[in-house]
């Protein structure tokens, strides 16, 4: 990462702390699309870890992300309620299957790859439809429901620990994709996304990074999926259906791929517009949105990010003018 | 094993009808100052290909240190050794020059599967990034993203690169394309510097570059090994001067 952009990852966290915590106290009577506002951008920070790092095309996040909703879900209704488990659980389904679909696919690139994730998403959804007895099919699964958290925290009617632990997933989540994406493997993926054949001259190789990432970006998927689950007590289709697997992608590019934070805004972006936009027009703010979008590839290819960075850098500036 | 490093055996690679490589036997020994040189079309690239692993060859074989590698994955020779350059920079654009040198270390020591362990924070890699970008005068630029960086700065980043892999085979493939003068200066210190004890192959149109560096020359023309000798012996035998100058004469 060069210079001007560091800053901006720095205060991320904590900003993305601070703010979520004040939004608890401004508007409490929005809890409940907080809640999905933060379990959405961990989901797209899934997104992000395997297209901003590693070049992977995907249009089937959301077969990762519905596979950790469903598991939590099926496993709060026939095993546990806790849930801290239940994530855990989302988690390792969602990397389950992102390290075996990966392991099938992986070994496409461009176009074909971008077709072959799309299918597989197909394939999950058409899965959990026929499964009936376990996922209620196109009924969804209702009555899904979890434990205090740490025993002591009930998820209260208010969505006020719903909330409160959605945007504790999140923090730490950011935390720990931060701490991915700067390793050793993290820049390894870097290298494969830029030029995979350099990679291979280097001693490494790209396809195994690969399958590597899309499994940890299963798991980050699979925990937004069961943060979902356990703070909404539902789970329906669309958490595998193909329209949100390409919102993923549309809130990712609008935030900016590659740089954590870019997941963030424009999830926070996206979804607050939607929110305002489909109350006063239900039927139109498709139409906004995809303008949004056009301008944003086709004028700002880095996503609102790269807007924000000449500003923070100024900022900065005078910070260190001052001292 | 003969006392060679690399052993090549009648390698031979077929395109449809066309023998782009037919029956190589080369040797190449421990420390050896050895430039294959050709017109285009040769097979050099092909054979280069062949031997880093990028390429199955239609026929013949492979041994580093007597062990057959025919076979081997690309990465595999790598981590045996066997470390080749690119004739055009090939670079990942949008990372520093130092980023470049951690990870070529971070491969070589097999570390790079460590998903929660800062690089900034591995004892060694750092030092040792800088310590290579020095050595070829890239210390200034280290924070630089590459494609900022002048192509004779990319040149030498690639055979920094390479020898933080710490080779015992190195395949330079044309280090000095494109380079401007002044700075090929550069890259032939560099190359002068190298360990004694590394084989050294390099792929070379530059007759001038090639007999201050080469100690032994092998002319390949149509995929067939011509002849083998010193700069001297080569740059003297009819049939290299027929090969070179008919080929020179044709392209005009
Ligand atoms: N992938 C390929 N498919 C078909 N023909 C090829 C391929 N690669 C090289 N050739 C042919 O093989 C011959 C040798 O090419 P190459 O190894 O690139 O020569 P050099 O590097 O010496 O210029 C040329 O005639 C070239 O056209
Ligand atoms: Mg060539």
């Amino acid at each position: 990462m060069t210079g001007k952009g560091a800053l901006i990852d720095q205060m991320g966290v904590a900003l993305v702390a601070v703010l979520g915590v004040a939004a608890f106290f401004v508007f409490p009577e929005d809890l409940g699309f907080m809640t999905r506002i933060a379990a959405t951008a961990l989901y797209v920070l899934s997104l992000d870890l395997i297209l901003g790092y590693g070049g992977i095309p995907s249009m089937g996040q959301a077969a990762l992300f519905g596979a950790g909703a469903y598991a939590a879900g099926i496993a709060s209704i026939r095993l546990v309620q806790d849930p801290i488990v239940l994530l855990g659980i989302g988690g390792v389904v969602g990397g389950l299957v992102a390290l075996v679909t990966g392991t099938l696919i992986l070994r496409a690139r461009g176009l074909t790859l971008l077709m072959l994730t799309i299918a597989v998403g197909e394939i999950v959804r058409e899965v959990v439809n026929k499964a009936r007895d376990y996922t209620g099919g196109s009924d969804g699964l209702g009555g899904v429901s979890a434990a205090p958290v740490f025993g002591t925290f009930r998820f209260d009617m208010y969505g006020r620990t719903g909330y409160l632990f959605a945007l504790t997933v999140l923090v730490i989540g950011i935390l720990v994709a931060r701490r991915i994406v700067r390793s050793p493997f993290g820049l390894a993926c870097r290298g494969v996304k830029e030029d995979p054949l350099r990679v291979v001259a280097l001693g490494g190789r790209p396809r195994r990074y690969l399958i590597v990432m899309y499994g940890i970006s299963g798991v980050f998927a699979g925990v937004a999926g069961a943060v979902t689950a356990v703070t909404s007590g539902i789970v329906g289709l669309d958490s595998v259906s193909f329209s949100w697997s390409a919102e993923a992608l549309v809130m990712l590019v609008l935030g900016g791929a590659g740089r954590l934070c870019g997941a963030i805004i424009g999830t926070v972006g996206f979804m607050t517009i939607h929110h305002i936009l489909s109350a006063a027009d239900p039927f139109r703010w498709m139409l906004v949105i995809g303008a949004m979008l056009v301008a944003i590839v086709l004028f700002v290819p880095g996503g609102i990010v790269a807007v924000l960075d000449p500003a923070i850098a100024r900022f900065r500036k005078r910070a260190e003018a001052k001292r | 094993m003969i006392g060679g490093v690399l052993e090549i055996r009648h390698l031979s690679r077929k395109f449809g009808g066309l023998d782009a490589c037919s029956d190589i036997t080369l040797y190449i020994e421990e420390g050896e100052r050895l430039a294959l040189i050709g017109p285009n079309g040769a097979g050099k690239t092909t054979f280069v290909n062949m031997v880093t692993g990028v390429l199955p060859p239609s026929g013949g074989a492979i041994h580093l240190d007597g062990r057959d590698i025919t076979r081997l994955a690309a990465p595999a020779r790598v981590k045996r050794g066997l470390v080749r350059s690119f004739q055009i920079a090939r670079l990942f654009r949008g990372m520093t020059a130092r980023e470049h040198l951690e990870l070529a270390i971070l491969e070589r020591e097999g570390k790079t599967y460590r998903v929660f362990s800062s690089v900034k924070r591995m004892a060694g890699v750092e030092d040792e990034a800088r310590t290579y970008l020095d050595e070829m005068g890239l210390g200034a630029v280290a924070e630089r993203p590459v494609g900022m960086l002048a192509y004779g700065q990319q040149r030498l980043l690639e055979i920094a690169l390479a020898l933080a892999l710490k080779p015992r085979f190195l395949i330079l493939d044309e280090p000095a394309a494109g380079v401007p003068h002044g700075e090929s200066q550069r890259i032939l210190d560099a190359l002068d510097r190298l360990p004694p004890s590394l084989a050294v192959l390099m792929v070379e149109h530059d007759m001038d570059l090639v007999s201050r560096f080469a100690r032994r020359v092998v002319v390949l023309s149509q995929g067939k090994l011509l002849c083998d000798g010193t700069p001297g012996e080569i740059m003297a035998d009819p049939r290299v001067r027929e090969v070179y100058l008919g080929v020179r004469a044709d392209a005009g």
